[in-house]
């Protein structure tokens, strides 16, 4: 028994602490509905509650002896003279969310030309008439920007393609990719290349330099060919045609899981979002992007960005998410991404490369945007701000500043400190605080503020809606909660 | 209620020794989206106006005034938390960044 006692304490030293004696851990709560709460802490542990249970919590009145308590216990939001470790744990689990801060900065956009053979309505960038050179990316230009590149702490990078349309200068595409893995050898970084495109310009060569690459193809269906050709006009109207069998010709030569798609939905998206869905299965894609429009550029100008409110789009994504979970009871694995980026926030012990859904807001920390003149902006939305002639996240040039320049540049520090929800009100006493973002762009377009006011933001509203719905089926619905726990990656 | 003709008026009060001004106010501006107000803060009572639009949507203005007092109470229970736990916080974030060079001296 005396050798037994160095290892294991004694029965009664379980039975030291008596009801009352607790001390709360931070925590936060927001309503789930009229009867719950969602109570997390600091590093996104949750319980769903009823309003005694918090009550009851916060009171200290507790029953010592009851599964609520050691629920809370469990869940790191209390502590006894039982439990001393729990400081630790939540130290270290903190520091493993926001351990993405100290490896700025992974993704790295190269709008290699600002050209495009398509005329969208909704296009959230000022494209230009695709004969204007004037509008592609140099080699020079490029170098400055590999400079950058390398520069970033960051074990991992993605180097992005982006345009207008991107594979009307391809030939800096190839230069970029080869000076980039020329660089590397020095560097030893996990490197990537994503080309963002709509496929129409897509030919052997080119799907032969991806594969010598291994570099992924991003494009954009809005869904059923009268949908996608009416959100997505060009000379000829076939877009659609040309982006599904781009998708096919891609997908055979580059294989399923080195093409994605993007989705945007306009207001005659709205009625049709099972459709939409189904375009993606008919292509064999495992994913789809429900994604609101943007309010910068051409967006903008042409009022489609305001055609349709928060509810409206609620309704629509709602919907969607609801088909896809059928799907999946049906037996077919397929994820809506922005539910599975914040399922992984609830369950996963890692933070978000998700700009949108960072504090601080992953602008220049998590992407960084070279421009074609070689300008640089804190994210691809600031860039389309730019566009629009609101230079506020510029944040220099490739040309005229240095990386120290621009990364310790005021516009990044100014943002970064003010996108801590921490300490933004209204989001600093928000249960949804570890599983939600910050959109300094969005909050300064739409509200003038990159702070926002949180009670009139359709950012906020948006994700407080999502939030809710989740969390209703995570607690109400096992079949749901079974397919959404699928979603959370190691 | 006072109905102008353009906005309703309405009064709430809160008692001071059981709500702080600073917990009333954390309250109100979650609903700053759907009306303003006015807080005056006497002796014992905290007088807040309502001015809500006369085109107020559903769920209506009783409904509104029910939430807005749930969320004075949320709120006061928000400021219990945050006053236990501020300094285990502090505690907590000074583990998680020691040996990062980020803590100032």
């Amino acid at each position: 028994m005396s050798r037994l006692g160095k290892k294991f304490r004694l029965p009664q030293a379980f039975d030291q602490a008596v009801p009352g004696q607790y001390w709360m851990l931070p925590c936060r709560f927001v309503n789930l509905d009229d009867n719950r709460y969602v109570l997390t802490n600091e590093v996104g542990e949750h319980l769903v509650v009823t309003r005694p249970q918090l009550e009851q919590f916060v009171r200290k009145t507790v029953s010592f002896h009851g599964d609520f308590y050691h629920d809370l216990k469990s869940k790191h939001f209390l502590i006894d003279d039982d439990s001393n470790v729990a400081v630790d744990l939540l130290a270290l689990k903190y520091r493993t969310k926001a351990q993405q801060i100290s490896q700025f900065t992974a993704l790295h956009l190269f709008v290699v030309s600002l050209r495009c053979d398509y005329t969208c309505q909704y296009c959230q960038v000022s494209r230009q008439t695709d004969d204007k050179l004037a509008y592609d990316m140099s080699q020079e230009t490029a170098d400055r920007a590999l400079e950058f590149v390398f520069r970033s702490p960051s074990p991992a990078i993605k180097i992005e393609f982006q345009g207008g349309e991107p594979l009307l200068n391809f030939p800096l595409i190839q230069y970029v990719v080869d000076q980039a893995k020329r660089i590397n050898e020095n560097h030893d970084k996990n490197i990537q290349f994503v080309i963002t495109t709509n496929l129409s310009l897509l030919t052997d060569d080119i799907l032969s330099f991806c594969l010598a690459h291994d570099i992924c193809l991003s494009t954009s269906l809005d869904g059923p060919q009268d949908l996608h050709n009416l959100n997505r006009p060009r000379p000829g109207r076939n877009g659609y045609q040309l982006t599904v069998e781009g998708i096919r010709k891609a997908q055979a030569v580059l294989g399923r899981d080195k093409v994605g798609a993007l989705m945007t939905t306009t207001e005659a998206s709205l009625p049709r979002v099972r459709e939409i869905i189904d375009t993606y299965l008919s292509l064999g894609m495992d994913a789809i992007f429900l994604r609101a429009l943007s309010p910068y550029g051409f967006a903008v100008k042409t009022g489609q960005a305001y055609k349709y409110d928060v509810d409206r789009w609620f309704e629509f994504y709602k919907e969607g998410l609801n088909y896809v979970l059928e799907i999946n009871r049906q037996g077919y694995p397929f994820v809506e991404l922005y539910a599975s980026m914040i399922i992984n926030k609830i369950f996963s012990p890692f933070g978000t490369g998700y700009v949108d859904l960072q504090s601080p807001s992953g602008m220049a920390i998590s992407a960084i945007v070279y421009n074609y003149d070689g300008d640089i902006y804190a994210s691809d939305e600031a860039r389309m701000l730019a566009e629009m002639g609101d230079k506020k996240f510029r944040l220099g040039s490739v040309h005229h500043d240095s990386y120290e320049d621009v990364i310790l540049s005021d516009t990044v520090l100014d943002t970064l400190e003010a996108t801590l929800s921490e300490s933004l009100p209204m989001c600093n006493d928000c249960g949804f605080l570890p599983y939600c973002g910050t959109e300094p762009v969005y909050h300064h377009a739409t509200q003038g503020d990159a702070v926002g006011h949180k009670a009139t933001s359709g950012f906020c509203s948006k994700n407080m809606k999502i939030f809710r719905y989740l969390f209703t089926l995570l607690e109400d619905d096992p079949e749901a909660r079974k397919i959404l726990l699928s979603w959370v990656r190691p | 209620m006072i109905k102008g003709a353009d906005a309703h008026h309405v009064d709430l009060s809160f008692d001071n020794n059981v709500f702080t001004l600073e917990t009333i106010k954390r309250a109100l501006y979650r609903f700053a989206d759907r009306c303003s107000f006015d807080v005056e803060s006497a002796d014992k009572q905290t007088k807040v106006t309502l001015h809500v639009p006369a085109n107020i949507a559903e769920p209506g203005i009783d409904e509104l005034c029910s939430r807005i007092r749930n969320e004075v109470l949320d709120q006061d229970l928000r400021d219990s938390i945050s006053r236990e736990t501020a300094n285990i916080r502090t505690l907590i974030l000074a583990n998680a960044f020691s040996n990062t060079g980020l803590i100032e001296s």
